[in-house]
């Protein structure tokens, strides 16, 4: 909600005063625009003029890999956060107004705690010696560890947990605005409760699953640091390549390409976003 | 009638330390239009929430031929309902809203189709089938929401204060509707309103509650002309309070005296009262009259002020003792009458005036 107000008094401001923008314009010229031409300039001039740097990329199979398996996290993630977020949304939406607080206070303090903390945290629950597999061993629910950690279960686990603050969120307010006598009325119409789940409350809240999900979803495909710790080597994510090809190898025309392709998708989707968020708004919040 | 069509029995919701039903009991035969009447809070709704399973009762029952609906959930109760608010689905056009209780019965196809068109037909809004219930105005809303009840027959149909968000317009326009198809389709309706015009004008018979209880049930007629209590002599229509002395009652008829000092007799008693005991005498407004007949009982009184108001005229007087009462003669009979004089006699039949404890 708080995109769409801030969005609405950008446009209104924005004829108004264009000169007064010039501060922020040249701040966002000067850290964001000049850094991706450069970094576009490096991808296509690295070591020598041409396209050779995309061609190696998505002509090679172990590229490859990395981009289908970052799309395969960020949706994996995408869905399981979706999937978890929905519950626990509708949960604080119809919750007393005071306890929903005290939930959003958790949630947001758990968001500012430091990511590679929460991570590290993650990598103790999950190893072979971790507190899950003991436990899970010790009342006899599995002889053997489970491998929760450096493969794609980890990850999944570690994302979803940081995402889930994103998904939820946006979520509640959707849920939020349905008129719970809406659902009321469905039962006396003769719907049993996953009837008007599928057919009133999951319709109507399409529109904040989307915005939600996709958000997910954008923020997955460059994530680093979970990936990084919690993921196997088999299956790596772009950013953590990104990081190898320029810091190991000392690649950066391919480092910057990979970089760049992956900015161009994350924009692609967020436009995408935008337009849902906007179509959203053309029907009146329905 | 042996057996009654739906029954509440002694039903009783408390909220916490407060009890918002106490022990209501109704009858209800199959085709009636019941409507519970009362001022704001006084248990209307909860007590249709207990009938169709949004709230559990405390204690009682609610039985429809004969079965106690209470292990029965919602939406198995086969009951049809009209909120105050709207509540159509707002992704669904008008005929999908329509629709939704015989899709989620999975009704084949073609039935569904007849049935949304004759529904729409109903309530006379065919030509706005494939609208968004965004783009209806609130009477066509609650239109729909009345076809959406109806579409899988429900043999009661309950309406918590439908009209109240509607102009007076549209609220009759609707009422005029409910009529007819109350007449054409015989479903039993529970209706709840605390507008007493509406009640009068659209029910069989009337439930008045009051904190809970009800007061009274019966017809309109019977809540005007004979008020069990006070509250619902004060509810229904108009109604003047005399402080009043009783002195005797004999055979229901009792002998009072008024603060002026005056005696009247041949009240209409609700109850026994003890002698000298302190009662309020109630006379409707209308049935004061300006001429003596040999029945009638006389008050002297002041006026303050005649209004004409169409078929009736409205005085407004004083009583020797300096209460304000209301007084409604028929205009004609005051177009019989020379100029009014400031201090005058008026005239009321004892019989047509009840007497309540202070
Ligand atoms: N969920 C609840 N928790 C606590 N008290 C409640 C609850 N629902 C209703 N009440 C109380 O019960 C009483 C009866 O409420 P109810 O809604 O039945 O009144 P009503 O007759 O329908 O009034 P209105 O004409 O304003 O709709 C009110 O005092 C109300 O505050
Ligand atoms: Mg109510």
């Amino acid at each position: 909600m708080s995109v769409e107000t801030e969005q609405s008094i950008a446009t209104k401001r924005m004829p108004a005063g264009l000169g007064g923008l010039l501060p922020a314009l040249t701040l966002i010229g000067l850290f964001f625009v000049v850094p991706v031409l450069a970094l576009l300039l490096r991808s296509v001039t690295d070591p020598a003029p041409g396209l050779q740097n995309y061609t190696a990329l998505l002509g090679d199979g172990t590229y490859m890999r990395v981009f289908f398996n970052t799309f395969l996290v960020a949706a994996v993630v995408t869905i399981v956060t979706v999937l978890v977020a929905f519950p626990v949304a509708w949960m604080l939406a119809i919750m007393p107004p005071a306890l929903a607080s005290v939930m959003f206070g958790i949630i947001i303090l758990s968001m500012w705690t430091n990511l590679l903390t929460r991570t590290y945290a993650w990598m103790v629950l999950l190893q072979r010696t971790g507190v899950i597999n003991r436990a899970l061993m010790a009342t006899g629910i599995i002889d053997q560890p489970l491998p929760l950690i450096n493969n794609l279960t980890g990850v999944t686990i570690g994302m979803v947990y940081i995402m889930l603050p994103f998904m939820i969120l946006p979520l509640v307010g959707t849920l939020r605005a349905i008129d719970p006598m809406t659902l009321r009325a469905a039962a006396l119409c003769g719907a049993s409760p996953f009837q008007a789940f599928r057919r009133i409350l999951l319709p109507l809240s399409l529109p904040g699953v989307a915005a939600g999900g996709l958000m997910v979803f954008v923020m997955s495909l460059g994530y680093f640091v979970t990936p990084a710790l919690l993921g196997g080597t088999s299956n790596m994510m772009l950013a953590e390549m990104i990081a190898q090809l320029i810091q190991s190898l000392l690649n950066w025309g391919l480092g910057s390409a990979a970089a760049f392709i992956l900015l161009i998708v994350t924009m692609a989707l967020y436009a995408l976003q935008l337009r849902l968020v906007g179509a959203r708004r053309a029907t009146g919040g329905i | 009638m042996t057996q009654p069509f739906l029954s509440i029995r002694k039903l009783r919701k408390a909220f916490g330390a407060f009890t918002a039903v106490h022990d209501v009991t109704l009858d209800i035969p199959k085709g009636e239009f019941l409507t519970f009447l009362g001022p704001s809070g006084s248990g209307k709704s909860t007590t249709l929430y207990a009938i169709v399973g949004f709230q559990d009762p405390s204690s009682g029952d609610v039985l429809l031929q004969g079965k106690s609906l209470l292990a029965v959930p919602s939406h198995k109760r086969n009951i049809g309902m009209v909120f105050q608010r709207y509540t159509l689905f707002p992704h669904l056009s008008v005929a999908e809203n329509v629709a939704f209780p015989l899709r989620v019965r999975r009704r084949p196809d073609a039935e569904v189709k007849k049935k949304v068109a004759d529904m729409l037909g109903l309530v006379r809004l065919e030509s706005f089938a494939e609208r968004l219930p965004g783009a209806l105005s609130g009477g066509q809303q609650q239109r729909v929401a009345l076809a959406r009840a109806l579409a899988y027959d429900p043999p009661i149909l309950l309406m918590d204060e439908p009209l109240s968000a509607l102009d007076k317009k549209l609220r009759e326009e609707i009422q005029a509707e409910i009529r007819r198809i109350h007449r054409e389709t015989g479903v039993t309706i529970l209706y709840v309103t605390h507008d007493q015009e509406e009640a009068l004008h659209l029910s069989d018979r009337i439930a008045l509650f009051k904190d809970g209880r009800i007061e009274q049930t019966g017809t309109g007629e019977d809540l005007y002309l004979r008020p069990a209590t006070d509250f619902v002599a004060g509810f229904i229509g108009n109604s003047n309070f005399l402080a009043a002395e009783h002195l005797e009652t004999v055979g229901g008829a009792a002998t009072i005296r008024l603060a002026d000092g005056s005696l009247v007799s041949g009240i209409s008693a609700n109850g026994s009262f003890e002698r000298g005991q302190k009662t309020r005498l109630m006379i409707r407004p209308e049935a004061f009259r300006l001429e003596r007949n040999p029945a009638s009982a006389e008050l002297t009184v002041d006026v303050v002020d005649v209004a004409f108001y169409g078929e009736r005229r409205r005085i407004v007087a004083r009583t020797t003792t300096g209460q304000e009462i209301d007084i409604r003669p028929t205009s004609a009979a005051m177009a019989s009458q020379d100029a009014t004089p400031s201090r005058r006699q008026v005239f009321f039949d004892p019989g047509a005036a009840f007497l309540f404890p202070a």
